[in-house]
């Protein structure tokens, strides 16, 4: 770039880093990004208690779903707590009795401590807990376990829905949600037990009851939910859940079926997902590699946005400048051709800082304002980091593909006067710009698939697509063909777009019909073809 | 002698068609180093058109110009000042800035820039606007700015396109002094406009263009005794004596002054004496008639104004 084009691109930067929209758009990206975060977990925060009743004429049910549903929970509390007495973030809110089960739940091993949930909830003493848990503790500390799972049991028993929220935050349990409210129905006949309940739904005293009118294990009688919300079946599938839980297990009872083997039975037949990387060697797809072919689609959706507001930036700035009536000044000083890639630069340097702070902002976000506020991000980031395809083909597409639409659009811009009449010109350019969205979930699910190979030979779309393609990953060989066809079609848009930008930037007056502007480009450099629209002023 | 040393443009047969519409017609122009020349001629006339030819912001369909020797200004860009028809600054920007950019735009350093634009300001009345945004800036103070930005790098040949559109009278005098300025420092300029009185003040060259034609050229001295003799009068008093005057041709009556064209054979003197009675007389001048007269006479009295 000579000398006269860097001093347009930075005064251009200059100019776009004094308006309010620049900095507006660079902090409020962190802001919505926070908020994404934030919101939901608040709102979910501020969801309310559901209080509901169940009319349990099995005379058991109730009890059974109540104690069934405390494994999950549970084993939910003790996950959370040991992560987070490893990590040394115990927190001083904790019950005394997680206190001090954190230390010995830090040290079992996921399985160990899943077994140990387990035997709290469904045994009395240690004594019948699952041999596996047996086995861990030695003799000496059996005692001191027991006396916990007393006093764990215990503490569970009488912790209301409100108090789990309070005392144990973001843990995410069934307790913190539902809360079973029982009414005095001692010496009351079924009708008037029902009425009661209905009154209380009336009144909003309940959420929700559910009607046991039958026996569950033989499946004869009715089983009704009755809720003035129909819209959220939360409170009914979690109860549903484990109600069926526990008649089938009271099922295999009354058959005289032994419930270990029918875990055994049961036991499901689980596949390792496994791949062959690069070089043949077979390797684990865990979560991280499942993200991993999603994580070009959200590179695409960046690009594509990234791209298309530079290129909105670049059209509403040509046209500016139009009005402002300083080119004339500027092409006695500077050919047409650096004014434009000067233009093209400048802008490129704006958008790149605006991009550049939000990748900032996005890992500060991810790596500490939200572990700081007890939060994580929905996804994990470190394959961003590891691996530079993607960066790398980020920076790389972004590049080329914003040089290929801004030199259409430097183009375009010159020839209008207003931002009407270019957002008519830009209209085919938007309609062909939606078509790599579209293909994007195909080409996610087959990346080296017939339809992905022929649109990365298009040169507009070859950004998107090879982006998109990047977990593949394409050969080598598509690289450089497609690079090469694009850097070729790169080259060809900027001639062709320097010429229109020669005779466009100078016209007012109505923009010109798309023929004429087809015989400008045929018009051999330095002419100056019939413009009909040429202001006749001398 | 070679003559492209002497001459700062020359201009051989230039022809600039717009599709059938013909803007500038066969012109041939020669404009001497360290001279002012005036581009006359009404609106539409071409004189914008050929202005944007020699700055190659337009090529000439036909023709042969050279700026300073070379076929292109494109060459020589950072020796040529150029003020264009159509105006306008960066709003956002301060005068002092905007100044320097288009200095280093030219080429100049960014010290250089930096100390010129300060001094340019200073000079020509605009210190306390040094670091005054654009959009801050009345009309005539911004026109300012604009020429200052386009004489910062010091050029050799200067080409104002309506230098003086839109400004006040006081603005129109420190714009005259400016151009004079750039002539004391050897510097060529032209400048276009439709006003005659600002022509008449400061060129030394007229150049008159009508319809893509070239009607008029030379030293201003040569073009007025080109018209013949006038009687400049100024006056007080009813007008309507003028008309019945015998033996002349033509008046341009404006009210308080007159310019009165003679018949062949017709004594001045009798008109004097005609009119001495009617109307208080505060000048009468037997002298070459005035560039409007020559304008108007050349462009048949159908321009476009």
């Amino acid at each position: 770039m000579n000398k006269k084009t860097v001093l347009i691109a930075a005064r251009e930067f200059n100019e776009n880093l004094r308006t309010k929209t620049f900095w507006l758009g660079i902090f409020v990206f962190p802001v919505i990004l926070l908020l994404s975060f934030i919101v939901p977990s608040w709102l979910d925060d501020q969801k309310d208690i559901r209080h509901f009743a169940v009319l349990d004429q099995s005379g058991w049910l109730a009890k059974d779903v109540e104690s069934r549903s405390a494994f999950p929970d549970i084993e939910r509390i003790f996950k959370e707590v040991a992560e987070r007495q490893k990590a040394g973030k115990a927190d001083p809110e904790w019950p005394p009795i997680l206190k001090g089960l954190a230390p010995s739940l830090a040290e079992m091993d996921e399985k160990t401590r899943n077994k140990y949930a387990q035997s709290i909830v469904q045994f009395e003493s240690i004594k019948d807990a699952i041999p596996e848990v047996l086995a861990q503790i030695p003799e000496a500390k059996r005692l001191e376990f027991d006396q916990r799972m007393k006093e764990l049991r215990a503490w569970w028993g009488k912790l209301s829905a409100g108090e789990a929220r309070n005392e144990l935050g973001s843990f995410s349990l069934a307790k913190q949600n539902y809360e079973l409210v029982n009414f005095e129905t001692e010496g009351i006949s079924v009708e008037e037990h029902r009425k009661i309940l209905e009154e209380k739904l009336k009144a909003g005293a309940i959420f929700a009851y559910f009607e046991i009118n039958g026996d569950p294990v033989t499946g004869s009688g009715s089983f009704v939910y009755n809720s003035r919300n129909v819209t959220d079946s939360s409170l009914k599938n979690w109860f549903e859940r484990h109600a069926n839980a526990a008649v089938r297990a009271r099922r295999f009872q009354a058959n005289n079926i032994d419930q270990s083997l029918v875990e055994k039975i049961q036991a499901p037949l689980v596949f390792a997902k496994k791949t062959i990387d690069k070089d043949g060697k077979q390797e684990d797809v865990d979560q991280q590699k499942t993200a991993h072919s999603f994580i070009p689609a959200a590179f695409v959706y960046l690009l594509w946005i990234t791209i298309f507001m530079m290129a909105q930036m670049l059209l509403t700035n040509t046209i500016e400048e139009k009005s402002n009536r300083t080119i004339e000044v500027l092409l006695s000083s500077v050919a047409p051709f650096e004014l434009m890639a000067g233009k093209i630069a400048g802008i490129a340097a704006t958008g790149l800082t605006m991009i550049i702070s939000w990748i900032i902002f996005f890992f500060l976000i991810v790596k500490f304002a939200l572990p700081a506020m007890d939060m994580k991000a929905p996804f994990d980031i470190t394959p961003l980091l590891t691996d530079p395809t993607f960066l790398g083909s980020f920076v790389v597409y972004f590049i080329l593909g914003y040089l290929l639409y801004a030199a259409l659009i430097a183009g375009i811009g010159s020839v209008c006067n207003s931002l009407k009449e270019a957002q008519n010109l830009m209209m085919p350019v938007s309609v062909f710009l939606m078509l790599p969205l579209f293909a994007m979930m195909p080409v996610v699910q087959s990346p080296n698939g017939g339809l992905a190979k022929i649109l990365s030979y298009i040169p507009p779309l070859t950004p998107f697509i090879m982006m998109n393609r990047a977990a593949g990953p394409p050969t080598t060989f598509e690289y450089v063909v497609t690079t090469i066809l694009l850097l070729a079609s790169i080259v060809i848009t900027f001639y062709g777009a320097a010429k229109i930008f020669r005779i466009g930037i100078l016209m007012t007056g109505k923009p010109p019909k798309i023929g004429e502007i087809l015989r400008w480009l045929r018009a051999p450099v330095g002419a100056m073809p019939d413009v009909e629209s040429e202001d006749r002023q001398s | 002698m070679n003559e492209t040393q002497e001459m700062s443009l020359i201009l051989d047969g230039v022809t600039k068609r717009y599709g059938k519409f013909l803007a500038v017609d066969n012109l041939s122009l020669r404009i001497p180093t360290g001279s002012i020349y005036g581009f006359l001629g009404p609106n539409g006339a071409g004189k914008t058109t050929t202005i944007r030819m020699v700055m190659s912001i337009i090529y000439p369909d036909q023709g042969r110009i050279s700026v300073l020797g070379h076929p292109r200004a494109e060459e020589i860009k950072d020796r040529l000042g150029y003020l264009p028809e159509e105006k306008g600054l960066y709003k956002k920007m301060r005068a002092g800035e905007i100044i320097t950019y288009f200095g280093r735009l030219k080429g100049m350093t960014r010290s250089d820039a930096k100390r010129r634009s300060k001094e340019l300001l200073d000079r020509y009345g605009l210190p306390e606007w040094h670091s005054a945004r654009c959009e801050a800036l009345s009309k005539g103070m911004g026109q300012k700015v604009q020429i200052l930005a386009s004489l910062v790098h010091n050029p050799e040949l200067v080409i104002l396109d309506e230098p003086f559109s839109g400004l006040d009278p006081v603005n129109v005098e420190v714009m005259r002094d400016l151009i004079l300025d750039l002539k004391r420092e050897g510097k060529t300029v032209i400048f276009s406009t439709h006003v005659m009185e600002q022509a008449e003040q400061i060129c030394d060259f007229i150049f008159l263009i009508n319809k893509g034609k070239k009607v008029l050229d030379g030293p201003l001295s040569e073009v007025r005794k080109s018209g013949g003799e006038a009687i400049q009068l100024d006056y007080d008093g009813d007008g309507a004596c003028l008309k019945e005057l015998k033996g002349v041709s033509r008046i341009n009556d404006a009210g308080k002054t007159a310019e009165i064209f003679l018949e062949d054979g017709t004594d001045p003197q009798d008109i004097l004496r005609a009119l001495i009675d009617k109307i208080s007389i505060r000048r009468f001048d037997l002298s070459e008639p005035s560039l409007h007269e020559i304008f108007v006479r050349a462009v048949g009295g159908k321009t476009h104004e």
